[in-house]
């Protein structure tokens, strides 16, 4: 249907030399790296990792966390999504909005935030020991837990609440006339059909919770997950190992693999085709009932927003050096900009250039992947999982592996930053245009073609317009993770090529809290509008921040 | 020679599946042509190919004398009309049927009068600004009709164009078809697996199977002259007769020939009740089924040759017969058809 057929063979060759380059590479560079020991080839490091107790534990810790976040997730999501899409919640409107608050906002910052109320010398710790009453600090595994729950339960919730509106009430009717009881209503009917929901959602809670290397940085105080031993290994300060960095990320890569593809599994499963004729309705709540339902939810959507809250409410307090004074000021920002513009900068330029890469290469590869099936297409499709199950700091440490020595050395460039964002986004932009484009029918610009439009003006008139909309959706919510993303930055930045999530953690690290907060609070503004503008063309689609 | 010719047109997807297989076919100027066989027949495949969405393997089509297979699809000045309408989402009602027109740099005066004249003619004028997306299928078929017809095209071709909508419209908007295509005069070529429909709309039907023509001819030649057993039983319903000495027996009271290989058929329709008068061979048995459809009534019966379907018209209140009673069946006789083991046409009715 295309003007030039060879133009989509090009496009594909570039493609795989693109996957070649950017993820193959780089991949194989880490294998190779953890399968050698002093020039010779040996399973020394695996002997080595599963030898020794430290990488043990934290191979047992990871899971431990993956699946406490997964569970924490699955509490709170489904709490939250089984009220707002059954009963009638005074402002769920608002209370949506605080989810997806939650699910902007980086990670690392709600590590800071809890810190900042419940660490050793946390606000509200202080407050009760003055009324007499000791809280243990929030550090350890029962920090990363509640910050866990609380940063990915929306992950469940969308999916839930989705899959709950999607129930045709006349099956419950039907379960109703057949003598079921509420509860056994609930369990026998609801509850499967929310399942495929709940588990993709968990799922997608566990993976983000096993990839995630700030929170436990931050707030583990000794407890490490694979991320974190992958970082230290790489970064020590003397004695720099490679090979067990390679080693960690190798195993980490594996254990991602096996929830990506169950996930991906799962929500193959996600869809129930029923008719929507009757529509669930809404129950008004009375008395105790409606009480503790809106307590579940706005405690829930609170508790997920308060590091957006905690950010802004600091970055406004008046400080003295490192340390907070009563009152409010904007030193903090007026320290960002006199010291810190270079950062937002390099934040911007890093996230524009990346989602523009992304967006014009990432809409021809999901041209070409929904209009020419062949082999090499499907292979292809095959090929995009893979960034898929790169944890960041992995693909960060699989960059430097690659482009530190060679052909290409790119350690220390801006570039080798906008790429490593750009790979492991680009798979998602893929896959908006090409299920995008698979929802328009072919027979749209055969009627153009037989309107008198040739091919390409037939491709450029009806179908262009047609996907734009999502493309620029799609972009902006790449925007978002690109603007936010810490781990695979914090290995390939050089000072030079700092970005603002690396100067966050950096200050929280150093204790700066005030700067930090003013940070966080600029950077959630800029995501905030991403998304803002995303909404503006999707229409109010949350699922699509999934 | 006519105005549409396609000849030997064979086409292949892949080593194994034909789907045309040399079919030759020629439409007159201003006919309504149909093509109609059950899916995967190749009617689709040969519309497509007309249409120059897919090039045929092997085989020629001619429009006006000139072949059409050299030209590109969007230079074939074709009108088609989509099963799924393909109307376009982004454009309003007014600038899809402009569409065509853009394309052919037509001036905007003439734009505009030209568009509201092909939609009042779907009576949709009073709706040209608003968005396709949320009207009824009927009436973003009218668009999809309107659209097409707007540019003038040689030639129109559908493609199931009402199998995606509600009985009662489906035949509401065939008959508008049918009139809009009469006053503008223009070749159509349409395509569908009903038969009724077929019946109702054409001027000529094309019957396929397989990727083979089985019978090309009027309405009343396709369904009362059937040339195979294919069409007979494709267009209408058909009682078959068990092979026996009991059927030797009736086909020979008739005064036709019996013979091991020949199968015969009798249509519903033409059977009767003793009762209704008709002359013929009288077959009695018992009634295995009755199902009463006020304008008509299917009366199954076991019959010494077999199981028979007889439908009564206007059946009188009193007819009701209970399952289990007797009753006997009118053969009339000129109603038996027989076809050959290659499923041919043997002898008339």
């Amino acid at each position: 249907m295309f003007a030039r057929p060879n133009f989509w063979t090009l496009v594909a060759i570039f493609t795989w030399a693109l996957l070649i380059l950017l993820l193959f590479l780089p991949v194989g560079a880490v294998l190779m790296s953890s399968l050698y020991d002093n020039g010779q080839f040996s399973l020394a490091n695996y002997a080595k990792f599963f030898s020794e107790t430290r990488f043990y534990t934290a191979f047992l810790n990871t899971l431990i966390v993956g699946f406490g976040g997964l569970v924490g997730a699955l509490v709170l999501g489904s709490i939250m999504g089984f009220c707002i899409s059954r009963f009638e919640i005074a402002g769920s409107r608002f209370v949506s909005l605080l989810a997806i608050l939650a699910l902007v906002s980086p990670p690392f910052i709600g590590a800071y935030s809890w810190i900042v109320l419940f660490g050793a010398g946390g606000v509200v710790r202080n407050f009760f020991r003055d009324l007499g009453i000791t809280i243990p600090p929030i550090y350890g595994l029962s920090g990363i837990l509640i910050v866990f729950s609380l940063k990915f339960y929306p992950y469940v919730y969308l999916l839930v609440s989705g899959a709950l509106s999607n129930v045709n009430r006349s099956l419950e009717e039907a379960a109703e006339g057949l003598g079921l009881t509420p509860l056994q209503r609930t369990m026998q009917i609801s509850f499967p059909l929310i399942l495929p929901a709940l588990s993709a959602g968990g799922l997608l809670a566990l993976i983000h919770a096993i990839a995630d290397f700030g929170t436990p940085r931050l707030l583990g105080r000794g407890f490490s997950t694979l991320a974190t031993e992958a970082y230290a290994a790489y970064s020590a300060e003397v004695g720099s190992n490679m090979a067990m960095g390679t080693t960690i990320s190798v195993i980490l890569i594996c254990v991602s693999m096996i929830f990506v593809l169950l996930q991906r599994y799962m929500s193959r499963r996600n869809v129930y085709h029923g008719n929507l004729i009757h529509k669930p309705i809404k129950i008004k709540l009375r008395g105790w009932k409606n009480v503790l339902a809106h307590f579940a939810v706005y405690f829930i959507g609170l508790c997920g927003a308060l590091p957006v809250i905690i950010s802004v409410i600091f970055s406004f307090r008046r400080t003295s050096g490192p340390v907070f004074k009563d009152g409010f000021a904007l030193q903090s920002y007026e320290r960002i900009i006199f010291g810190l513009g270079d950062v937002v900068r390099n934040s911007l330029t890093f996230s524009t250039a990346s989602v523009l890469l992304i967006i014009v290469i990432g809409t021809l590869i999901g041209c070409l992947v929904a209009r020419r099936t062949t082999i090499s297409t499907s292979l292809l499709d095959g090929a995009f999982m893979i960034p898929y199950v790169m944890p960041g700091i992995v693909i960060g440490i699989a960059y430097i592996a690659a482009f530190n020595t060679g052909m290409v050395v790119l350690t220390g460039t801006a570039a080798i930053i906008v790429l490593s964002i750009f790979i492991r986004r680009l798979p998602y932009m893929v896959r908006t245009t090409s299920s995008a484009l698979r929802q328009i029918s072919p027979s749209m610009e055969e009627a153009a073609v037989s309107l008198g439009y040739s091919p390409l003006q037939a491709f450029l008139k009806v179908t262009v317009p047609l996907i734009v909309p999502g493309i620029i959706a799609g972009g902006m919510l790449s925007f978002v993770t690109a603007i936010n993303e810490l781990s695979s930055t914090l290995v390939l930045y050089v000072g030079s090529t700092m970005t603002m999530p690396v100067r966050i953690y950096l200050l929280i690290l150093d204790g700066d809290f005030g700067v930090a907060a003013a940070l966080a609070t600029i950077l959630l503004a800029i995501s905030g509008l991403a998304v803002y503008i995303a909404f503006r063309f999707l229409g109010r689609n949350e699922q699509a921040l999934l | 020679m006519s105005y549409l010719a396609v000849e030997n047109a064979l086409k292949r997807f892949g080593p194994n599946f034909t789907a045309l297989d040399g079919v030759s076919i020629s439409v007159e100027r201003g006919e309504f042509f149909t093509l109609l066989g059950p899916s995967g027949c190749g009617k689709t495949t040969l519309l497509r190919a007309i249409a120059g969405f897919n090039d045929l393997t092997s085989g020629s089509i001619r429009l006006d004398g000139a072949d059409l297979r050299a030209i590109a699809p969007h230079k074939r000045d074709i009108g088609m009309v989509f099963q799924d309408y393909a109307v376009f989402p982004h454009l309003s009602v007014f600038d899809n049927v402009a569409f065509g027109l853009k394309a052919r740099k037509v001036s905007k005066d003439e734009i505009r009068t030209r568009v509201m004249e092909a939609l009042a003619a779907v009576r949709l004028d009073k709706m040209a600004e608003r968005l396709p997306a949320a009207m009824s299928g009927g009436q973003q078929q009218r668009i999809g009709l309107a659209r097409a017809m707007v540019i003038n095209p040689r030639l129109l071709l559908m493609d199931e164009p009402l199998s995606n909508l509600d009985a009662k419209l489906r035949i509401e908007l065939r008959e508008e078809i049918r009139d809009i295509q009469k006053q503008v005069g223009i070749a159509t070529i349409y395509v569908t697996h009903d038969q009724e429909e077929a019946l109702a709309i054409s001027d000529r039907i094309c019957v396929m199977s397989a990727g083979k023509i089985e019978q090309i001819g009027t309405p009343p030649e396709i369904y009362g002259d059937p040339q195979t057993r294919f069409v007979a039983g494709f267009v209408g319903t058909l009682n078959t007769l068990s092979p026996g000495p009991e059927t030797d027996h009736l086909v020979a009271a008739l005064g036709h020939t019996p013979s091991p290989d020949t199968t015969w058929v009798v249509r519903p329709e033409n059977l009767d009740l003793a009762s209704g008068g008709i002359a013929g061979e009288q077959l009695r048995g018992t009634v295995k089924k009755f199902t009463y459809l006020g304008r008509e009534a299917h009366l199954q019966v076991a019959t010494p040759v077999g199981d028979l379907v007889a439908q009564i018209s206007n059946p009188s209140r009193a007819i009701v017969l209970e399952t289990g009673s007797e009753a006997t069946v009118v053969v009339p006789r000129d109603s038996l058809m027989a076809f050959g083991a290659d499923g041919r046409r043997i002898t008339g009715r």
